[in-house]
This record gives structure tokens, sequence and C-alpha cells, in this order.
């Protein structure tokens, strides 16, 4: 009979007495980033995420990484073993606004990078690409390890369109990987990703020969041209 | 369409660049093997016709050399003897055809369009190595710390860059090599290209990159070489 406290237990968050500050601290990054963002979209007219999205990882999928990575299901794992409880996914036009973004990322106040990893320079071997960062922000509560103020961490990935348009549907594809022609389908999802890879940096030169040849002669001229141009032949 | 022709007969070589100038060639002459080895190392040609009697380097000597260089450049001997042994040897050396003299001017222009029609396709190796860069030109992959797929344009213009490296290739003579089929050619897509491909190649990691300015000449050089 008792074992009806156990059951409830089990169903407190992960997180434990911590989880509600998890929100707080997605939406304080989440501030910094769209801060940063509206300040060089006011001052330079460049547009540096398309779109974003943030999530808390649910209990549920906490559990089963802790259990995964072998480490004890409890909030000092989940806090600060792991590193991507709060994740934020920011999703660019071009492969130099990507970077743009990583640069802004470094230079927020209260923010420390803890680790980055460039899987767009160095593409992931079935083709996925992406830049990962780990920070740590500095909040006004308290965290797992005791200390007032405390220290959260979270993942935040950055890519383009492209790129995330490639995660997302190698993700839906969800083939069987024991069954015989794996390989080619790997081959083929890479392959998929190396063209897409191409048309991003066809896109970005583009756009930079547009911008260096404001004003100068240039068989697309400007982009105001370009678009004439386009549509007259289309 | 850039020709190299080595011929020491100074009378049949004015006689034959007349005529492809007609046709609409540009055309080098040299005089001996040891000047068309160094025209052939200076400038990118679309196809080399190397008389195999020559003074100072023989055609055959001179073929090998650069086969041996990984110069893949289609390449017509011109023989003055019918002999089988002597075409045989010139094609075991890397030629692509031969002719007999004499000839008729009919099927020398004949073979030398034959030549440039398939000279991006089965005459060459499906991959091409420079530096840290290796262009799969089956594949359109160009590789090097990452890889990307590339255009067939792409693949193209980079292949014939990686074909003449260290030579400067001019816009118009890229533009008539990679896109000579195309009517309504406009050398403006020539930077474009070479902008794609200077993106690429540093977006890959390579050690390679293209020298140059808009509406000039072009080179590929490895870094730190």
């Amino acid at each position: 009979m008792v074992k009806l406290t156990d059951m409830e237990d089990e169903k407190t968050s992960i997180y434990g007495e911590y989880d509600p500050y998890l929100q707080k601290v997605l939406d304080t990054l989440t501030g910094k980033i769209l801060k940063y963002y509206n300040r060089i979209r006011k001052e330079e007219g460049l547009d540096l995420i398309e779109h974003f999205s943030a999530r808390i990882k649910s209990d549920e999928s906490m559990r089963e990484k802790c259990v995964r990575k072998g480490l004890p299901v409890n909030e000092h794992s989940a806090l600060k073993e792991l590193t991507d409880s709060v994740g934020i996914r920011l999703i660019s036009g071009f492969i130099d606004d990507v970077y743009r973004n990583v640069e802004e990322i470094r230079k927020i106040p209260d923010i420390r990078v803890v680790k980055e990893k460039d899987y767009i320079r160095h593409a992931k071997d079935n083709g996925y690409r992406s830049y990962h960062m780990i920070v740590a922000l500095k909040t006004p509560f308290p965290d797992v390890d005791g200390n007032n103020p405390g220290e959260y961490f979270a993942e935040i990935q950055l890519r383009t369109i492209a790129m995330d348009s490639w995660a997302a549907l190698e993700h839906k594809l969800k083939y069987k990987k024991n069954i015989g022609n794996t390989k080619l389908i790997v081959a083929e999802l890479k392959r998929c990703a190396d063209e897409m890879a191409s048309t991003d940096m066809s896109m970005q030169t583009i756009r930079d020969l547009i911008f260096e040849n404001e004003g100068r002669e240039f068989g697309l001229r400007s982009t105001e041209g370009y678009n004439e141009t386009a549509s007259g032949r289309g | 369409m850039k020709l190299l022709l080595a011929e020491d007969e100074r009378e049949l070589s004015r006689a034959l660049a007349a005529v492809l100038k007609l046709q609409g060639y540009e055309l080098d002459p040299a005089y001996d093997g040891e000047e068309a080895y160094r025209l052939a190392h200076s400038n990118a040609y679309d196809v080399m016709i190397f008389d195999i009697m020559m003074p100072k380097k023989d055609g055959i000597t001179l073929l090998r050399e650069l086969r041996a260089e990984g110069n893949h450049t289609p390449v017509l001997l011109l023989t003055a003897k019918a002999e089988i042994e002597n075409r045989v040897e010139g094609l075991d050396s890397g030629a692509d055809d031969y002719l007999t003299k004499p000839f008729a001017m009919k099927e020398l222009l004949a073979r030398i369009r034959s030549l440039t029609r398939r000279s991006s396709e089965s005459y060459n190796p499906s991959r091409i190595q420079m530096g840290s860069v290796t262009l799969d030109t089956e594949n359109l992959e160009l590789k090097s710390e990452t890889s990307v797929r590339l255009g067939s344009k792409e693949a193209e213009l980079l292949e014939f860059f990686m074909q003449n490296p260290e030579k400067e290739i001019a816009t118009e003579d890229l533009l008539k090599h990679v896109w000579r089929e195309d009517e309504e050619k406009d050398p403006e897509i020539v930077w474009v290209y070479v902008s794609y491909l200077r993106k690429k190649l540093q977006w890959v990691g390579a050690d390679l990159r293209i020298e140059g300015e808009h509406g000039g000449s072009f080179k590929l050089v490895q870094a730190g070489k």
C-alpha cells in the first residue's frame, strides 16, 4: 500500500525542484538572442534568423538519455552531466548568417561558451550539417550544485534552411538500419546533403556578388534589376 | 577553342594555321619539341597537335613527358611514316588519335572536332587530385576536409583548372571551353562560376585557390607552394 508514494515519486520531474527554472532559462536566452537580432536588423538591415524553435527536453527523453549514457537518473545528471535540458535552434537563410549568429552569441553578457562543434565545415559522415554550441547562463536563482546565483546549460543548434530541411527529412525517413540496401540509402542521403550544401554555398556567393557589386557593373546588376530579369524571363 | 600546333615544317604550319583560324580556332604554333613543351606548360589548350619528327624533342617524347606530369589534354599525332609501329607507339604513349601525312584538311578538322567533343568525357580519368582536393568527375563530388556535390558546369570548370594548374587562363578561353555549346554565352557567367568554385573550395577546406580578377585571367594555385 505504501507503494503509492513511490509511484508519486516517480512521477515528479527528473529536474526536481529546478524544473520551474528551466522555462526561465529558456526565456532569458531567447530574449538575449532576440535582442541582438533586433539590433542588427535595425542597424544593418540584416535578417540573421529566419525562424527559431526552443524546447525543454521532456522528462521522458531526459530519463531515457541518462539511461543510454549510463548515468544515474537524477537531477544532477540531467542538469550538470547532460547539457541539453534547454535547447534552442536558430535557422538562418545564408551560411554566413549562421556564423554571424555564432559570433553574436559569443558576445552575449552572462553567457559562457562551454563547447562548440562545427559540423558545417566538418560535416558528419552521414552528411549532417549544423553548428552546435553548449553555453552556460548565469541566473539569479540557485542550481543543483548549490550555487546561488546558479548556472544552467543550454544547447544552441544553428544551421541554414537547407541544412535544417535535410535533417528534418532524413529524420522522417526512419529507414531500418538492418535492411539490405542500407549502404546505398546512406550514400544517397549523403549525396542529397552535399548537394544542398552546395546550393547553400551558391546562394551565399550570389548574395556576395550582389553586395560587392551594388553600384558597379555586374551581370546580375542590382538586386532590383535581378528580380526584374528573373520575372521577365519566367 | 585553343590549339597548340607543334610542327617544324614552317610552310605546313602556316597553311594549317590559316585554315584553323578561318574555322574559328585560336592557334599557337611551335616549331620544335622544346618550344611546344614550354607552351603546353604555360597555356591551357583544348587540343594539341604534335608532329612526331621534330628537332630538339620528338613528338612522342614530348607527349610522354606531358602525360607523366598529369597533362590530359587530347593529343593528335601527325606521323610522316605510315608504319604501324610508329602509330602504336604514339597511341600507347598517350595520344588520343593520329593522322598520317599526307592528310586531307577536311579529315584533320573532323578529328579535331571529334577530340574537342569528348574532351571532358571519356578521355579523362574520373578522379583528379591536386593538393588536398579530389574531384570525382563522374559523381561531380568535390572533396577535401568535407565534401560537396558540384553542378555539371562547376565540375567542368574545376576539372579544366585542375588539368591546367598554375596556368593563367583568360575568361574568354574558360568561356569557350566550358560553355562551348551555349549559344548566348555571356562572359559574366565565368566570373559567377569562378566565384562559386572559390566559395566551395574554401568551404570544403581545400588548399587550392583560384587567383585572378573579374573579367581577367584566372589561375589555380596550391597554397603554400
